[in-house]
């Protein structure tokens, strides 16, 4: 569904992806993990077009997407959860999914007010990821963990084929950490999931495969189960996070 | 109840000469009027770009100048003076001044957009400076004609008032409908969040090139209105003095509203026009007003009142 091949990016003299390839099938969850300055957040950014490589290409469901805008490939059904929230933060919540769901629509129509439906819609997003009761709260006056939650409605009402995400419970309560981990957990298989995430017990839960970044580069790549065993990573990340 | 007022108030205005002929038969305050609608046009123009849309323009003068150029000059040369072939004249020169600008101007966002919006209307103002056959350099065109429309003559100061008020109206009904259509919406989630309106797949390039087109062709009405009221053009109308008002108009009105560029740009023509006829350094009170307003109070009047509304129902 969505594959890097032999990615490299170099900011000035450091190199932050250092030849990273790596195929998802559709419908798999896989997770990415790997030390800080691994490249993870380097190689969402240009999975997502924000960045272009240096080198190496990007196709999502067998295009060549490379050096594509970020517009065109959400419309092509990549979503994305920022792993700094990244919200319109003085409108209500309701609002920040109303436009979401309007994306798909196009914004050209100057005299249109919003659909009667959408609000329905809106809130029944808002519903899904538990944010029912804070529809008309404004994004800003929402607690991190809501936010965070809010964040992952965006990236859903854009029905998405694939979706990314950055640290999805950074920040978090061990409960709203638990509640949002389910919440991913239960969403349709059928939907492709790449997943960057610091926590153990969150990634083994999620991901049908893990791919481990080091320096730039695929150190690992395999079940939860076979990573959990693999000397290497234990030594350069694991070993360090789970004593 | 909002619609009846409004609908009151629009009536009150625009019937302004006939229930004002008792005291005020020597027209002054109908043109003084006259002239704040007109900068309120170019105002609310701006407010689509700097409040709705997040694109703090401080080049809008280029657009206004080019409609009233525009007007003039097709009066003139057509020797028309139907006042649908002065406003479509000035909104398509308008929108094509803004299209070009635009296309290279949107690339740059926050005080580059701003630098960059300057320059090129410095670019417009050399260009009307120099184009002397046109525009008639540095003496302007005078005695433009004042249009007429389906038999009526916008001759009189109270049939040009008239006229300028009407249109001011649709001014205010089109920038109404703008923002409250999902249009508008996305504009507004563009001044939030660029970066997140790319990930949901706006293509926010595009939307900020259509926002500073229409914002452009609205200016352009405003600048034709200008051209019949003054009868008269100059480089004045392209300049940076002209991009100030307006701007300072949204500043102190309040940005993103409807209601706040209007006020503004009669606070501002007030104290330009008004003002210096009684009190001495006239000309300075803009300055210090303006500054209050940006240290003190950035929400502008309609911040300030909604704020104290607010504190009296508590």
């Amino acid at each position: 569904m969505i594959e890097a091949r032999e990615l490299r990016r170099a900011f000035g003299g450091i190199v932050a992806l250092d030849g990273v390839t790596l195929s998802i099938a559709a419908g798999e969850r896989r997770a990415i993990i790997g030390p800080n300055g691994a490249g993870k957040t380097t190689l969402f950014n240009i999975l997502t077009g924000e960045l272009e490589p240096t080198s190496g290409s990007v196709r999502l469901g067998g295009e060549d997407v490379t050096s594509r805008r970020p517009h065109e490939l959400a419309r092509r059904g990549l979503a994305r959860m920022y792993q700094r929230n990244e919200l319109f933060d003085p409108l209500p919540a309701r609002e920040n999914v109303a436009l979401a769901l309007r994306a798909e629509a196009g914004p050209y129509r100057p005299f249109t007010a919003p659909a009667r439906t959408e609000r329905a819609a809106a809130d029944a997003m808002l519903e899904r990821v538990g944010l029912a009761d804070r529809a008309g709260a404004q994004a800003r006056a929402l607690s991190h963990g809501e936010r965070r939650q809010l964040e992952l409605a965006l990236a859903l009402a854009c029905a998405p084929r694939v979706l990314l995400l950055d640290e999805p419970t950074a920040g978090m309560s061990p409960a709203e950490t638990a509640r949002i981990t389910q919440l991913i957990a239960a969403l349709d298989r059928s939907l492709t999931i790449v997943i960057v995430e610091h926590d153990m017990d969150v990634v083994f839960r999620l991901a049908d495969r893990v791919t481990v970044l080091h320096e730039g580069r695929v150190i690992a790549d395999g079940t939860p189960a076979e990573i959990r065993g693999d000397t290497q990573v234990n030594e350069v990340y694991l070993g360090k996070v789970v004593a | 109840m909002f619609a009846g007022l409004a609908l009151a108030v629009a009536a009150l205005l625009v019937t302004f000469p006939a229930w004002t002929a008792e005291w005020e038969s020597s027209r002054y305050a109908t043109t003084i009027l006259r002239d704040m609608l007109v900068l309120a046009i170019l105002a609310l123009s701006l407010d689509l770009l700097v409040g709705v849309a997040g694109m703090p323009s401080l080049g809008h003068a280029a657009f206004f100048g080019a409609g009233a150029y525009a007007a003039a000059i097709a009066a003139q040369r057509l020797g028309s003076d139907e006042l649908l072939v002065g406003l479509v004249a000035a909104v398509a020169v308008a929108a094509v001044l803004a299209l070009v600008i635009g296309l290279f101007a949107v690339r740059a966002a926050g005080i580059f957009f701003l630098m960059l919006t300057l320059a090129f209307a410095q670019m417009v103002f050399a260009v009307a400076f120099q184009a002397a056959d046109l525009t008639g350099g540095s003496n302007g065109l005078a005695g433009v004609h004042r249009p007429t429309f389906a038999g009526i003559d916008f001759n009189g100061p109270e049939a040009l008032y008239q006229l300028v008020a009407v249109v001011f109206l649709g001014v205010v009904l089109i920038s109404w409908r703008i923002r409250s259509s999902t249009y508008g919406h996305a504009l507004a989630g563009l001044r939030e969040n660029e970066r997140r309106m790319r990930a949901l797949g706006y293509d926010t390039m595009r939307l900020k090139l259509s926002a500073f087109v229409v914002a452009g062709a609205m200016a352009g009405i405003g600048g034709a209105l200008s051209a019949y009221a003054l009868r008269f053009v100059s480089t004045n109308d392209v300049g940076i003095g002209r991009s100030i008002e307006a701007f300072v108009s949204v500043l102190i009105g309040g940005t993103g509203t409807l209601i706040g560029p209007v006020i503004g740009a009669a606070v501002v023509l007030y104290i330009e026009r008004v003002l210096p006829s009684s009190i001495p350094f006239a000309e300075t009170v803009l300055g210090l007003v303006f500054v209050i307003f940006v240290v003190a109070a950035r929400q502008g009047i309609v911040g300030l009142a909604r704020e104290s509304y607010a504190r009296v129902r508590r």
